[in-house]
């Protein structure tokens, strides 16, 4: 099948049309099962992925609007390929795991359009097709929030809409002028992502490019200090809803910088690595202080999102191989565990209606399946070897540790400073003597919460021992990157710090 | 002295801050009507003169379509006045401000 | 002999995976059956391994998979049994199989039976790898795993509460075990920095390569990893001032102390510095601060140890002095000695645990030794055990401790370091001051346990079994000393003693011996004919309540960094994220809506206002067009 991409995007578009004329009572099954099929599809683009090719594979095009170079252009290649497995997956156990009574219909609709969003984001080659998606995605998230949120629903929604919506017009400014340099360089118009790769802007145009298409990334990922829609959007969004938000749409903006900040400035990005991770760190050890202070099981969770972007962050602008590979594979790391982390808040919320902490305490004794879940999802969290959280936070660490060996003992305060307020949470949430007569009653976890919740572990497990289906094709693309980047970058300090391999670099 | 282009933009120009006056001045919404058919023909007459002046004739087409279109206005402007003044007994503009905002 | 690496390296986690298939489960004997057969059959394959490398000489080397395989990295999951390493398999796999048979008896009335078992056999795993790995990353992938193991024992009784007791202003089996893992966490960045730099500079992983080539860097790179590896060494092995976690970690059951706490998990970090050696030898000045350190913590943990009270955590103090020990030996190059130390002493410290686990049980989990006495009558073996292992801690001939803490004492001799050697001279008699302490107030004396009511009873037969290897090794250990040096000589270092030292070694020997043996007969003037307390000067005398309050450190990092952080975070969510970053987001907002609040004014729906407006506009885009016309 070449054209795999095509109904990857629409089919979930079709099938929430259809949806409209199922009745309610089956509907929940409709949605597992359109859930089901498209991460089958997705796992079938995994299956039939080529791993020795490091470039765009499944490529697809068709002009739209030839006048102005815009086509309908799809391909994946190891940097998105899993991101996509991993929005297919993060849906389907979203709905596996929906705890929403009223309006089902309309929130499992909501969910497949959400997917179209974001499968459409990560495997579109043309910008401005890449764009309509990317705002497209801001709908259903607005819907979900705003109408299954929680009291402060309409000010968290707007808020996140309005919020991220300024941040990708200005995004929006910077392609458009990208659009217009190329018309300017070559002559003919072109939006399709792997023409503008060739493009080689001078460095007094790349550094307001870069810092256009950073404030739309910054605020998508969300970095210190664009950061406070989270919380509002994490602490009042159905579960369903924090769970997609963290695993999918937060990597938006770091795939952003991956796939269009690095390879299309790559001078301006060396240029300005240190403001950029100066804000990372800021991100990491700010959050993390942050979550150590809230009294929200499900803040701790949204903070400590943000402190695991800064990570991400951090290992993108390494510019090299391992840095940026570990950060692609840490944006997988963290869909998988923040989303599990928000799908057991979500567990216990739907049973007792509260978050806070000091509600609970000692509730190992009576959901045991449900205290060694969030165990496991903790100590990937703070990123334990042989889960899937160590490989990521270790290899962006390790990355970033060429650049500045300074900035990556601060930035690595995060396993210090992770396992403090994760700890914390575990400790006041499962552990002392059970006091609260209401969590007495409390019930371990249900066969629809295991049926989401076992495959995540599984995957956290099974993604720390053995890493390489998955590393592999992300190492491959990461390499293409990191080559397209030093030899198109002008600066001689970009040629310094972009990396291709250890050998060729300054040390040997 | 011959009179050039210059003397019939001046007259435009005089014509239409006539024009411009009585629209920002007037209250009566008749009397708007008027001020403004000044303003068109004011253009008018800018169109007139420079089409000669450059010796093309889509300045002098322009200007009957003005009129054309001026008519037409007038038409339908009239008619609403009559029923606006049917409706409130008046045409005095500081009665109208339903649009508040 | 590659099966048999890998029966060594996967019978703990066959076991670890089946006590789990029934974790939630009331207890089943059989699983702590299964469980201690399977970690006995680690010792069977690590002892035939042992044999095999004593004949062969070569090391066995086994690749299972990739791991990490990225840019330039190639990790594999490596393992490389050689000389040092199967000696700590040995002992390892020996503690192990002890503790999982004593195990049996000491929680077999814990309703989470099953799960400890678990826990029990995932530490032996963990520490299986740490000690097998072939390279740096497979190291740190144990070296966590025996943190979370560690973390999991130590809250193993998650539900009991926060208390204040003595110097701890909040302790709990919970709370220990979080201080633990983040005490190992702070230390575990620095081991991560050591991993970067050997990264990065000499691009693998591998002990073999990594070493081949550590003559390639400059002198200040090798300081610079030889530090980093240390701090990761200091957390695991609870060296100052990373020290606390060991104390407070004796909330956990007692056979997790003997096994995590004394024998195995805390000797990582000396394992550490012993494979590092071809590192270390290249810069004796880390080294010697090393030793310093170690020597340091050997006396500081002794003198804490002088007068606490806690069964339990006089032992722990006296690991962290043995440990200090180690260091020393280590930092000054003696690296077989270290081992050699370190093998020892895992044998009679854990004994001493296992004996302070029957008191305990004894005395229905009372731990003030203020409250035992002659409990001799009625617990014979355990005293016979306590007494041996406590010998061997204080260095007395024939006993291990003689034989491998001597020799720590005659290399600090041997190296000049004489201020070392006076230390750890005096710390022997400090050691065997408290030791005895131990012993006679617990074992001599009045029977003061009358009076909290408690009725004292022997071990059951089969754990007093379990126990004799470890008084044995005590007590044997000691005359394999040659054989040792042979055997793990073949891979590490030799250490010679000049010529001037083997003169001296009788006087040295005798004047340790002494120093020893005069700690016994204080302990036994002060406490071996009943308990007279002088209150007046436990509560005044200052030295007295610095050592008994641990040097009021819990205190003082509680004051420092612990609530510090939390009203730092509580004003970094408040006062900042609340009140400046959110608060000027709202106020963008606020100021939009706010303008257009005002400018509303100006649609006040007057026709003749608009046009009033529509005219301004106008002459404004005619005079901005005149002045562009003009600068054009």
């Amino acid at each position: 099948m070449s054209n795999i991409l095509t109904v990857l995007i629409f089919f979930p578009l079709i099938a929430a049309i259809l949806g409209l004329f199922v009745n309610q009572k089956s509907i929940r099954v409709y949605g597992i099962t359109v859930a089901a099929a498209e991460f089958l599809l997705s796992l079938w683009l995994w299956v039939s992925y080529d791993n020795s090719v490091a470039g765009m594979q499944f490529v697809e095009k068709l002009k739209l609007i030839p006048e102005f170079g815009i086509s309908y252009y799809l391909g994946v290649d190891g940097i998105s390929l899993f991101i996509v497995i991993m929005a297919t997956l993060m849906t389907l156990i979203g709905i596996i795991a929906l705890s929403v009574k009223d309006n089902l219909k309309n929130m499992i609709i909501t969910l497949l359009f959400l997917e179209v969003a974001m499968v459409g984001v990560f495997v579109s080659l043309d910008v401005i097709l890449f764009y309509v998606f990317w705002e497209f995605s801001l709908v259903p998230m607005l819907y979900i929030i705003g109408a299954w949120g929680g009291d402060k629903r309409l000010y968290a929604s707007i808020k996140f809409f309005i919020y991220t919506f300024a941040g990708s017009l200005v995004m929006l400014v910077g392609i458009l002028y990208v659009g217009y340099a190329y018309y300017s360089t070559t002559g003919v118009w072109s939006f399709s992502l792997t023409d503008w790769y060739g493009l080689i802007l001078p460095f007094s145009v790349q550094k307001y490019l870069f810092w256009a298409f950073f404030l739309g990334f910054a605020i998508k990922v969300p970095m210190v200090p664009f950061h406070t829609w989270l919380p509002y959007a994490h602490g009042q969004a159905p579960t369903v809803g924090s769970v997609i938000l963290a695993a999918v749409l937060l990597k938006m903006g770091s795939y952003g910088f991956v796939r269009f900040s690095l390879p299309l400035f790559p001078d301006a990005s060396v240029a300005y690595i240190t403001p950029v991770v100066i804000i990372a760190i800021i991100m990491i050890i700010y959050t993390a202080m942050v979550a150590y202070a809230q009294k929200d099981i499900k803040q701790v969770i949204a903070y400590s999102s943000i402190s695991h972007m800064g990570i991400i962050v951090l290992g993108t602008f390494a510019m090299n191989v391992e840095g940026i590979a570990g950060s692609v594979f840490q944006m997988l790391s963290h869909g998988i565990v923040s989303g599990a982390l928000f799908l057991l808040v979500g567990a216990i919320y739907d049973r007792r209606h509260t978050k806070l902490l000091s509600e609970f305490g000692g509730i190992a004794k009576v959901m045991p399946n449900f205290a060694t879940i969030f165990v496991i999802m903790t100590m990937a969290s703070v990123g334990l070897p042989l889960t899937i959280g160590f490989i990521g936070e270790y290899l962006s660490l390790l990355g970033f540790f060429k650049v500045s060996p300074v900035l990556t003992v601060i930035a690595g305060t995060s396993i210090i400073l992770g396992a403090v307020y994760m700890l914390s949470i575990v400790k006041k949430t499962f552990f002392g003597p059970l006091t609260n007569p209401e969590n007495e009653k409390l019930t371990d976890l249900n066969a629809k919460e295991l049926t989401a919740l076992i495959p995540l572990v599984a995957i956290v497990v099974w993604l720390g021992i053995y890493p390489k289906p998955v590393l592999g094709p992300i190492n491959n693309s990461t390499k293409a990157l990191v080559q397209l980047m030093h030899k198109k970058s002008i600066t001689p300090k970009a040629q310094e710090i972009i990396l291709v391999s250890k050998d060729k670099g300054v040390n040997k | 002295m011959t009179i050039g282009l210059t003397h019939y933009l001046v007259l435009s120009a005089i014509l239409f801050s006539v024009g411009l006056a009585g629209v920002l001045r007037r209250k009566n919404l008749l009397m708007l009507f008027f001020a403004t058919e000044i303003m068109l023909n004011a253009a008018n007459v800018a169109f007139a003169a420079i089409s000669v002046h450059i010796g093309d004739l889509s300045g002098q087409m322009f200007a009957l379509f003005i009129m054309a279109v001026a008519a037409s206005e007038v038409a339908v402007g009239l008619g609403l006045l009559i029923l606006i003044y049917k409706k409130y007994g008046t045409l005095n503009l500081d009665n109208f401000s339903i649009m508040k905002g | 002999m590659e099966n048999y690496v890998y029966i060594a390296l996967f019978a703990p986690l066959v076991s670890s995976l089946f006590a789990a298939l029934f974790a939630q489960k009331p207890k089943i004997q059989l699983v702590g059956i299964v469980t201690s057969l399977l970690i006995g059959i680690a010792l069977f394959a690590s002892v035939i391994l042992f044999m095999n490398i004593e004949e062969t000489g070569k090391a066995v080397s086994v690749t299972l998979m990739d791991w990490i395989v990225v840019g330039d990295m190639d990790t594999k999951f490596g393992f490389s049994v050689d000389q040092v390493t199967v000696v700590m398999m040995t002992v390892v796999t020996l503690i192990s199989t002890v503790v999982h048979i004593y195990s049996n008896y000491y929680m077999e009335s814990d309703k989470s039976f099953n799960r400890f078992f678990s826990y029990l056999s995932a530490f032996v795993f963990s520490m299986m790898i740490l000690v097998m790995s072939d390279n740096f990353l497979g190291l740190f992938i144990g070296w966590e795993g025996v943190g979370v193991c560690s973390w999991l024992l130590i809250g193993f009784w998650y539900e009991k509460k926060d208390e204040t007791r003595d110097v701890n202003p909040s302790i709990s089996p919970s709370w220990a075990a979080n201080e633990a893992f983040i005490m190992n966490r702070i230390a575990d960045l620095g081991m991560l920095v050591g991993i970067f730099l050997i990264y990065w500079n000499l691009g693998t992983f591998k002990y073999t390569e990594v070493f081949a080539h550590i003559g390639d860097l400059s002198h200040t790179m090798l300081i610079g990893i030889g530090i980093a590896l240390f701090i990761g060494a200091m957390g695991k092995s609870a060296q100052f001032p990373l020290h606390t976690w060991l104390a407070d970690a004796m909330e956990g059951p007692t056979p997790v102390s003997a096994l995590i706490h004394a024998a195995t998990m805390v000797t990582a970090g000396v394992y550490l510095v012993i494979r590092a050696n071809p590192l270390y030898s290249q810069i004796p000045e880390v080294g010697y601060g090393i030793a310093v350190l170690g020597t340091f913590v050997a006396i500081f943990a002794a003198s804490m140890a002088l007068v606490n009270r806690d069964l339990k955590r006089v032992i722990a103090y006296s690991t962290l002095s043995q440990l200090g020990y180690m260091f020393a030996a280590a930092g000054l190059g003696a690296y077989w000695v270290a081992l050699f130390h370190l093998a020892a002493h895992a044998a009679f410290k854990a004994l001493l645990f296992i004996g302070a686990g029957n008191v305990m049980h004894a005395m229905h989990d009372e731990l003030d030794m203020f409250k035992m006495g002659g409990l001799k009558k009625v617990m014979g073996w355990t005293f016979l055990y306590m007494g041996i292992g406590s010998l061997a801690l204080s260095g007395i001939y024939p006993f291990a401790g003689f034989f491998s803490k001597d020799t720590i004492l005659e290399v600090a001799f041997n190296e000049h370091t004489y201020g070392i050697w006076f230390i750890l001279w005096l710390t022997a008699g400090l050691t065997a001051f408290y030791s005895f302490r131990q012993v006679f107030l617990v074992f001599f004396g009045d029977e003061r346990y009358h009076e909290i009511g408690a009725h004292p009873h022997e071990a059951k037969p089969y754990a007093l079994w379990a126990m004799a290897p470890l008084a044995v090794a005590a007590v044997v250990v000691g005359f394999f000393k040659e054989d040792f040096v042979e055997f793990v000589t073949k891979f590490l270092p030799e250490y010679e003693m000049s010529e001037h030292t083997e003169h001296m070694v009788v006087i040295l020997t005798i004047i340790t011996t002494l120093v020893a043996l005069t700690g016994i007969v204080v302990a036994y003037l002060k406490y071996a004919k009943g308990l007279k307390r002088n209150l007046e000067f436990e509560q005044n005398n200052k030295l007295y309540k610095l050592l008994y309050n641990q040097y009021y450190i819990p205190v003082i990092y509680d004051r420092v960094f612990a609530k510090p952080y939390k009203e730092l975070s509580d004003i970094a969510w408040k006062e900042i994220d609340m009140q400046v970053v959110d608060a000027s987001v709202d106020g963008i907002a606020k100021f939009v809506e706010k303008s257009g609040d005002v400018s509303r004014k100006a649609q006040n729906g007057n026709l003749s206002s608009y046009l009033n407006w529509m005219a301004a506009g106008l002459v404004i885009i005619i005079v901005i067009a005149a002045i562009a016309v003009a600068v054009q």
